[in-house]
């Protein structure tokens, strides 16, 4: 009587054993690092949104041949030191194949500890130095394997807007060499494509000034206005994001300063124009996906994902949203071929994504831009499309005013 | 009240100055607290990593607090730089090991001494001034050694920070939550026994007279400007040491994590455990380490029952913290030490407490 008692319970100890993993083995783990609060919270809600609606509607729709995302999602502040503690957590117990992360100096940081862990980690930091997965280049501080991004890389993104800048310089017939200085705070994201883009537009016969510190986080900047206008520049970068920018914006509209900014990719979207006002008109900035409810295929399908937190479906999305989705689905097809081999592994995952050529993912044609990633290049696309923000008294309009395609240098990787 | 807290059992009585000034009071208390390290030497087999991860955290900032007791309890003056000096101690031991190649146990100690260093420095000024103009004077070292941290990119890393390499012993690795938590523990029970051991020594009890009248401490022969600094040192060492733990478990180190803020907060702890005591020191970081988890889980069962609040529960938890300090600043502003003596002295006298 007890043996047999105590085999069935063995039996249900051994079941319970078999489908408790049979569950974790049918989901598929991802830990989404989202900056929701802290000081690039305004565009950090924006683009974790996307992420999280988009793997919302993945699961919705049959996951990834019938798995589903378990997506573990954490809001680190934008404090590095938090995001390095939720990864140890995360390696101890969700053991995430893929994580969408979010800054450049966490991103940085975890470089060395998701390529021995081989976790496939997807930021929203486009740092040019996550571009180089062998170390090989002569300007790469540290290899960085599994470390892929969704868009032009800061770096690209800023030589992109100095590309347009001499463009712009010759158009308007002035004479000269024009001045070009960098500003952003002393942080490893703006700094990120400091020393790439000095480079290039030094090579483009700009007078390069010494850079300008201003805040992350929202405040007032008309000490930096007035060095700005000292320095007499031509065209400034901003290199921090919306909300810092901003202010810097308006500071310098009160000093009067008269020099045409440009910024990154995080630098202006939808949501800034209002608080910006007149001090925004003008403003360059690099866009990495198609806008909100432009003419393109993959339209609907953003529309559909929208919904997913927004059931009314009126709600209009800034730029940042796009490319979270977009971030979301080229980890998508990345699972569904490592699936169709030897199965949803970190390296297999890698080793997907390396696999495609000018890829963009079907449902989202014409917003996403096609990517190329190799074993030796993760640089993921060299296409920047350029934008301006035209006020217009608050109706205001973002112009396309060009499309940069730069070289695929080998030794612009991990720079 | 205080004699009920510090009477002892029928039977224990003292018959030199030397065993007056004992670690522990009475044989109870040492098997106490002998059992209470070899409870926490077995406790890895029943507890999770969240839970290691919580008392790894009291391990370490509860060395640095002690530093800070030990200046501010004990010799009576004031750091709002403590932070820094925590942060100085990580970046510190893992330059050490990183440029150097010398290994991470003996990296700890030299970023302990190297903090000591640069606290002496800071403490100068303790020399010529006391009170609120210390305090803004270490808050100018908070300020200067944070944008030191920013800057020296050969020490530091930049604003990019550094990475700090495992601690590796007789060939493991401490990497997993279990194993640094032996690692802590060790030094916790080492930097806590020295501390108890310089308040009993001629140079603690210099430290104490200093606090309680200085003047009088003077005309006694303790020079004022010697221990002053010496004090600023110690808590450094103690920072330093701490801030060292805490770079090796997290293997990365921003400058970012030292700020004003965590100078307050080891503040709070030793005002919350109690000014002037060792044990104290230790409650007081358990207690500002556990009250944001307590919070959270406190949190996440009222959202169970209001799920249309989730969004100002955040806020609500904050709050929360804030609130428990005042009242407990209110009710029990002798510190958690002072509480656990009125409860002790309450078994021991029962049931004639009064």
């Amino acid at each position: 009587m007890i043996g047999k008692s105590l085999t069935s319970i063995a039996t249900v100890a051994a079941f319970a054993a078999l489908s408790s993993t049979a569950m974790a083995a049918d989901e598929i783990p991802v830990g989404h690092l989202a900056a929701y609060t802290g000081p690039t919270s305004a565009v950090g809600k924006i683009y974790g949104q996307g992420i999280e609606d988009a793997i919302a509607y993945i699961n919705d729709n049959g996951g990834i041949d019938g798995r589903m995302i378990n997506k573990d999602t954490v809001d680190y502040s934008y404090a590095a030191p938090r995001a390095i503690a939720t990864y140890k957590r995360w390696t101890s117990g969700l053991n995430p194949v893929v994580i969408q992360g979010w800054g450049t100096a966490d991103t940085e940081a975890l470089v060395q500890f998701v390529a021995r862990d081989e976790i496939v980690y997807m930021s929203a930091s486009y740092s040019g130095h996550l571009t180089d997965p062998t170390g090989k280049s002569p300007k790469t501080e540290k290899a960085a394997p599994y470390n892929f991004f969704y868009g032009p890389s800061y770096s690209d993104g800023c030589r992109a807007m100095v590309a347009w800048a001499k463009q712009d310089w010759e158009d308007k017939g002035m004479s000269g060499t024009p001045k070009f200085v960098h500003m952003g705070d002393n942080h490893p994201y703006p700094n990120a494509p400091k020393a790439a883009c000095q480079d290039y537009a030094e090579s483009q016969g700009f007078e390069v000034l010494n850079p300008i510190v201003y805040s992350l986080k929202p405040g007032d900047a008309k000490g930096q206005c007035l060095s700005l206008e000292d320095a007499g520049a031509d065209y400034a970068y901003l290199a921090n994001t919306s909300g810092s920018n901003i202010s810097l914006l308006k500071s310098c509209a009160t000093v009067g300063v008269d020099t045409q900014f440009v910024t990154n990719v995080w630098g202006f979207d939808e949501e800034a124009v209002d608080a910006a006002g007149e001090a925004g008109d003008g403003i360059v900035f690099p866009v990495g996906a198609a806008r909100w409810g432009a003419d393109v295929p993959g339209m609907e399908t953003i529309k559909a994902i929208s919904r997913m937190s927004d059931s009314s479906g009126e709600k209009s999305r800034a730029l940042h949203y796009m490319r979270g989705v977009c971030s979301v689905y080229f980890m998508r097809d990345a699972m569904k071929r490592a699936a169709e081999g030897d199965g949803i592994t970190g390296p297999n995952v890698k080793a997907a994504l390396e696999s495609m050529e000018g890829h963009v993912p079907a449902e989202l044609e014409g917003v996403c831009l096609p990517h190329t990633w190799t074993p030796e290049n993760h640089r993921g696309t060299t296409k920047v499309m350029v934008y301006q923000n035209e006020y217009n008294g608050g109706d205001f309009r973002f112009n396309r005013l060009t499309t940069i395609d730069l070289p695929r240098r080998d030794d612009w990787l991990g720079y | 009240m205080a004699l009920g807290a510090n009477s002892m059992r029928c039977g224990e009585f003292r018959t030199s100055y030397r065993q007056d000034s004992t670690i522990f009071p009475t044989p109870m208390s040492r098997n106490f607290a002998i059992a209470g390290v070899l409870l926490l030497m077995v406790s890895p087999v029943f507890l999770q990593p969240y839970h290691l991860n919580i008392l790894i955290q009291i391990g370490y900032m509860g060395i640095a607090a002690l530093g800070l007791n030990i200046l501010v309890g004990f010799s009576g003056q004031i750091s709002l730089g403590h932070a820094a000096f925590f942060g100085f101690g990580a970046f510190a031991s893992a330059w050490i090991n990183s440029s150097f190649g010398i290994p991470v146990i003996l990296a700890i100690p030299l970023a302990g001494v190297l903090t000591t260093a640069v606290g002496m420095i800071v403490g100068i000024p303790a020399a010529r001034i006391k009170g609120l103009y210390l305090a803004i004077a270490t808050l100018a070292a908070q300020y200067i050694l944070e944008d030191f941290f920013n800057r020296a990119v050969w020490f530091t890393g930049g604003s990019a920070g550094s990475l700090a390499n495992p601690l590796s012993l007789f060939g493991y690795q401490m990497t997993t939550d279990t194993r640094y938590f032996y690692v802590v523990l060790a030094f916790v029970v080492v930097m806590y026994l020295l501390g108890t051991n310089l308040i009993r020594s001629r140079d603690g009890r210099a430290l104490v007279a200093l606090r309680d009248h200085y003047l009088s401490a003077e005309i006694m022969g303790i020079n004022l400007t010697k221990y002053r600094i010496l004090a600023f040192g110690i808590s450094s060492f103690y920072a330093g040491v701490g801030g060292a733990l805490f770079a090796h478990y997290l293997g990365y180190v921003s400058a970012e994590s030292f700020t004003i803020l965590l100078s307050i907060q080891f503040l709070g702890m030793i005002i919350i455990g109690g000014l002037g005591s060792i044990m104290g020191t230790l409650m007081g970081t358990a207690f500002m380490v556990l009250l944001p988890e307590v919070m959270e889980g406190g949190v996440g069962v009222i959202a169970d029952f209001m799920p249309g609040i989730e969004q100002g529960l955040a806020y609500i938890k904050e709050m929360a913290i804030g609130l428990a300090i005042v009242l407990f600043l209110i009710f029990e502003p002798e510190g958690l030490a002072h509480r656990w003596q009125l409860t002790k002295a309450y078994w021991k006298l029962y049931p004639f407490s009064y």
